[in-house]
């Protein structure tokens, strides 16, 4: 009997989950994601250790995953529901963690789409609005071809973030996957310049702009013309395209937000030891994202607040600083941004190198003279209902019509402008095509039931040493252990993945709402399960004699269908044994899968969903015995789980017994804290005790 | 509701020894609530039968089948039985009757129906009613002496209740007319003790032959 990894068997599909989620309320991490990421369905797979299956469910909707994995602001974390039991989840640093497990999976799949469709595409910019409508153009059969005119496709991802944050290899990952479908990318083109906006309209059938906000504002003080006085977006280019601009000994960076902090941070990393920055805001109003607020801090990054730019000193061309002037308020009444200083209360800031970070604006001049109309402030007009700017059949996409975003807001614009180019070109109508439904996000947890919650606290996320990462652009952040997201993954509440009642099936008998340890049945002339309170146990499932419940996150029914399938052929010369064992995701994810190849793992969200049923079927289906590892009513993830399974064996034991086979064929074991010896141990034990009563 | 349990395996195995294709039927109503012949009982008892009778070496094909209520023709209608030898009903009694009405084939009882009554704790039933057909409990504090007075007495307690207040039959319950006292104590109505009852219509129980009603302004 050898041990051997054994594929354990999970049968939660998607199209059943997707299906009945969709018409689902969501959870609110999935309402805040931009492209509104299943993230309780992957995380949910990662704590499987089904890792590849987590890829698929998030590069579904995502084509620049792995990017959001590493710089995503993550606003799915900001609104996850953990946050009223603990902290949030670390759905993110998950993401990157499943993505860099399913490296070599998704090189494999990456394959040209064909080309169906007669009609082509051209799109300008390659950021994350123009590659994702690029990507989706390509899914559909359109020939696409993206003009850029850096060097590099990713548009403000490979241009300007900061390889520190985000690694150029993680990002050529994405760009890879939707290069591989076919699309012809034509970089160091600049449409204005190599090719006119009309050689476009001429070859193409449709033309996408999307061309992100490229230039850096400067400010209108004296002294912004010498030297070294910088703009943010060419210092990034350059920081990007690994030129190593040239800074002083005491750099000064100009703007609170997130642009400034990456500035000032690949400052440090250019071998300047002494960055600061200054901002209008103080800590609190800084539109910095507090996070990196604080590794900036960490990087002895100091932040002037409350100062406002008067003035560059300039000395026989030298910087030798700024000269600001306090700031009395930032925003105006209705909170619109509208400065107001202390003319009398000024100060210096010493520095010989400043970098201005005070915003973006798009370049639009290769529109002159072009049908595609600019407004007086220099924007460009697009109606907001088909994605079409003032010419037919040229659309708009992204930051240049959004304004300064995240890079996901930008990839869910580039698939509204994949579909209203489709529908352009099917000639279909564009609005009513594009009107998306209003979805219902699930309620916070009521505060009765926060207490009944067990707490865990989240898996903490590494950063290098700032010593070690100010000396190199190298990703500062360390990706997740193994075991770390398993544990993390754990952490979960699954909401709006519980309990749903077939009313069809109900027969009122109240059981569901007796045994939820949380009271998320209502039941009436019917059960209802009240979806921001059941927090996905599954007991009621189990226990209910209609069989009426079934989950919205995974099939109840499932492993009653499949077992002679988990369980394959029986060979009737058979030495050892065949076992089934049944243990929840946790346990399968941080216990391994060292199994003797007699031992047939079932792997599941909890025990607490087993029923008399599924317990039952195993023997039916040729098993010569069971057993289910239970964890501890203190550590398990769910409440009175340990009291109901036993007694569920119990009976099937009972059950078993009348009909003259040993009871003992049936049997579990407990986690404790060293779930993965008692693991070990469970299949020895139980395939020496099965061993001595023969075949079932 | 009704309350049933089902029989014992080896009588339900015994039943169906000579059939090898046979299709179990639940109950979604009132065997449901009670756990003992909804559609999730009827798994189970197939998944058992199937099990015991191929270790038996005799294996059955088992199908199964829920419908919402077995003592009503509409939902046995759409029901199949076409190539089962026979039928195994887990609804009650009533249930059982109806299918043998409507099939060609045997149908038989996996369930013993006991009693109409309520659930006391979550998993135990008690009887309260036993359809007597001419109430009383009008008079009793709504506690049934039928039922729950071993002798059905009209005008108890008999005085042969334990110290413990137990009823002397030995069956473990509480004496019902020491539960009446009280409830019609706490009620402010004991004074209607000390009236004798009536002699009881024993006619319009079961035991005087099959009950039947009708109401016939709601006939078809
Ligand atoms: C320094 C920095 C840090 C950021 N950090 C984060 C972060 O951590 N997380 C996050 O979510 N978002 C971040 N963002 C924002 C994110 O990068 C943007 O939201 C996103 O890139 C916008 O996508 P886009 O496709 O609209 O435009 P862009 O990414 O700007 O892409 C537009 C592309 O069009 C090209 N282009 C422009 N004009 C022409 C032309 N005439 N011909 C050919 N090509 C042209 C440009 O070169 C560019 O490549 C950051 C942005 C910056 C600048
Ligand atoms: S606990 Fe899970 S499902 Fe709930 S909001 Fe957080 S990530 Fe989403
Ligand atoms: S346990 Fe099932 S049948 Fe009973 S009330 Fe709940 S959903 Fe309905
Ligand atoms: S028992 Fe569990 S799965 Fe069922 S409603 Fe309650 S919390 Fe949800």
């Amino acid at each position: 009997m050898g041990t051997e990894k054994r594929e354990a068997h999970h049968y939660t599909t998607y199209a059943y989950n997707a299906e009945i989620k969709e018409k689902r309320p969501y959870p609110p991490c999935r309402a805040a994601c931009p492209v509104n990421t299943d993230v309780q369905g992957y995380v949910g797979l990662i704590a499987q250790g089904r890792y590849e299956d987590a890829f698929e469910l998030i590069h579904a909707v995502n084509p620049i995953a792995s990017t959001c994995s590493l710089i995503c602001h993550h606003p799915c974390e900001q609104e996850c529901r953990r946050n009223d039991v603990d902290e949030p989840l670390a759905i993110r640093h998950l993401k990157r963690f499943a993505l860099e497990q399913a490296t070599e999976y998704r090189r494999k799949k990456r394959k040209p789409i064909p080309q169906t469709k007669e009609e082509s595409i051209a799109i300008i910019g390659s950021g994350p609005a123009g590659l994702t409508a690029a990507n989706d153009l390509a899914e559909l059969g359109y020939k696409v071809t993206v003009f850029e005119r850096h060097p590099t496709l990713g548009g403000m991802l490979s241009s300007a973030i900061p390889p520190y944050r985000l690694s150029r290899e993680a990002l050529q990952e994405d760009i890879d996957d939707v290069l591989a479908k076919g699309i012809e990318a034509r970089t160091n083109c600049q449409i204005g310049k190599d090719l006119t906006l009309n050689d476009l309209t001429e070859e193409y059938d449709a033309v996408l702009i999307a061309v992100g906000l490229s230039l850096s504002r400067s400010l209108p003080i004296p002294g912004v013309d010498a030297p070294d006085v910088l703009l943010a977006i060419p210092f990034l280019n350059d920081v990007a395209y690994g030129k190593q601009p040239k800074v002083g000994e005491k750099v000064l960076v100009i703007g609170g937000g997130n642009v400034a902090i990456d500035v000032a941070r690949s400052a440090r990393r250019l071998g300047c030891e002494h960055v600061e920055m200054v901002c209008l805001e103080s800590a609190e109003e800084m539109p910095a994202w507090s996070w990196e607020v604080e590794e900036a801090a960490e990087e002895a990054i100091e932040v002037h607040h409350r100062w406002g730019p008067q003035a560059i000193r300039v000395n026989d061309g030298k910087v030798e600083g700024l000269e600001v002037v306090k700031v009395k308020s930032v925003f105006d009444e209705d909170g619109r941004f509208s400065p107001v200083f202390y003319d009398d209360q000024t100060s210096f800031i010493p520095a010989d190198t400043i970098i201005i970070t005070i915003g973006q604006m798009s370049d639009l001049s290769f529109l002159e003279g072009t049908p595609v109309e600019v407004d007086e402030r220099g924007r460009l007009i697009w109606d907001r209902d088909t994605q079409m700017s003032s010419a037919d059949g040229i659309f708009t996409t992204g930051e240049v019509i959004t304004g300064p975003g995240s890079a996901i807001a930008a990839a869910a614009n580039g698939h509204r402008a994949a579909k209203a180019i489709d529908l352009y070109l099917r000639g279909e109508d564009i609005k009513l095509g594009l009107v998306a439904e209003e979805k219902e996000t699930i309620l916070a947890f009521p505060e009765e039931l926060v207490q009944k919650l067990s707490k865990q606290s989240r898996e903490k996320i590494v950063h290098l040493a700032p010593k070690i990462r100010t000396s190199n652009f190298d990703l500062f952040e360390v990706g997740y252990e193994e075991q770390a997201a398993l544990m993390e993954a754990r952490r979960c509440r699954t909401c709006g993945g519980g309990a749903i009642v077939n009313a069809a099936q109900c027969a009122a008998c109240l059981t569901c709402l007796r045994i939820c340890p949380y009271d998320a049945p209502l039941v009436t002339s019917k059960a209802q399960m009240i979806p921001e309170i059941c927090q996905v146990c599954g007991l009621c499932a189990a226990e209910c004699p209609g069989l009426a419940i079934n989950m919205v996150s995974y099939d109840a029914g499932e492993f009653r269908e499949h077992m002679s399938d988990i369980i394959g052929d029986v060979d009737p010369e058979r030495d050892a044994p065949i076992l089934v064992a049944f243990r929840c995701n946790h346990n399968a994810g941080v216990n391994g899968d060292q199994l003797p190849d007699n031992v047939r793992p079932v792997h599941m969200h909890c025990v607490s969903r087993l029923d008399v049923l599924d317990l039952l079927k195993a023997f039916e289906c040729g098993a010569d015995g069971a057993y289910v590892m239970i964890c501890d009513e203190e550590n398990g993830k769910y409440k009175n789980v340990p009291s109901r399974v036993k007694k569920r064996i119990e009976y099937v034991r009972q059950l078993i017994s009348n009909i003259g086979l040993e009871s003992e064929r049936l049997s579990y074991f407990e986690a404790g804290t060293h779930p993965d010896e008692v693991w070990r141990q469970a299949a020895r034990k139980m395939t020496e005790k099965v061993k001595a009563l023969g075949k079932d | 509701m009704i309350v049933a349990d089902q029989k014992p395996i080896n009588e339900i195995l015994g039943m169906l020894e000579r059939y090898d294709k046979v299709l179990f039927v639940g109950c979604q109503t009132c065997v449901a609530v009670c756990m003992a012949g909804g559609e999730k009982e009827t798994g189970v008892l197939a998944s058992l039968v199937r099990l015991a009778r191929q270790k038996a070496g005799q294996p059955i094909e088992i199908d199964e089948a829920a419908i919402q209520r077995q003592c009503e023709e509409e939902f046995i209608e759409p029901l199949e039985a076409d190539g089962y030898q026979a039928i195994l009903s887990l609804g009650c009694g009533v249930g059982v009757n109806k299918l043998a009405d409507h099939f060609g084939i045997p149908v038989l009882p996996g369930l013993n129906t006991g009693f109409m009554g309520h659930i006391e704790e979550h998993g135990v039933w008690a009887e309260t009613c036993a359809g007597c057909g001419d109430c009383v409990l009008h008079r009793t504090g709504g506690i049934c002496p039928v039922v729950r007075c071993a002798k059905s007495l009209m005008n108890g307690p008999c005085g042969g209740y334990t110290d413990d207040g137990l009823c002397e039959s030995g069956t473990g319950a509480p004496c019902a007319w020491i539960a009446i006292y009280k409830r019609l104590k706490e009620l402010g109505l004991l004074e209607s003790m000390t009236e004798t009852s009536p002699p009881k219509d024993w006619s319009k129980d079961r035991f005087s032959g099959p009950r039947t009603r009708v109401r016939e302004d709601v006939r078809l």
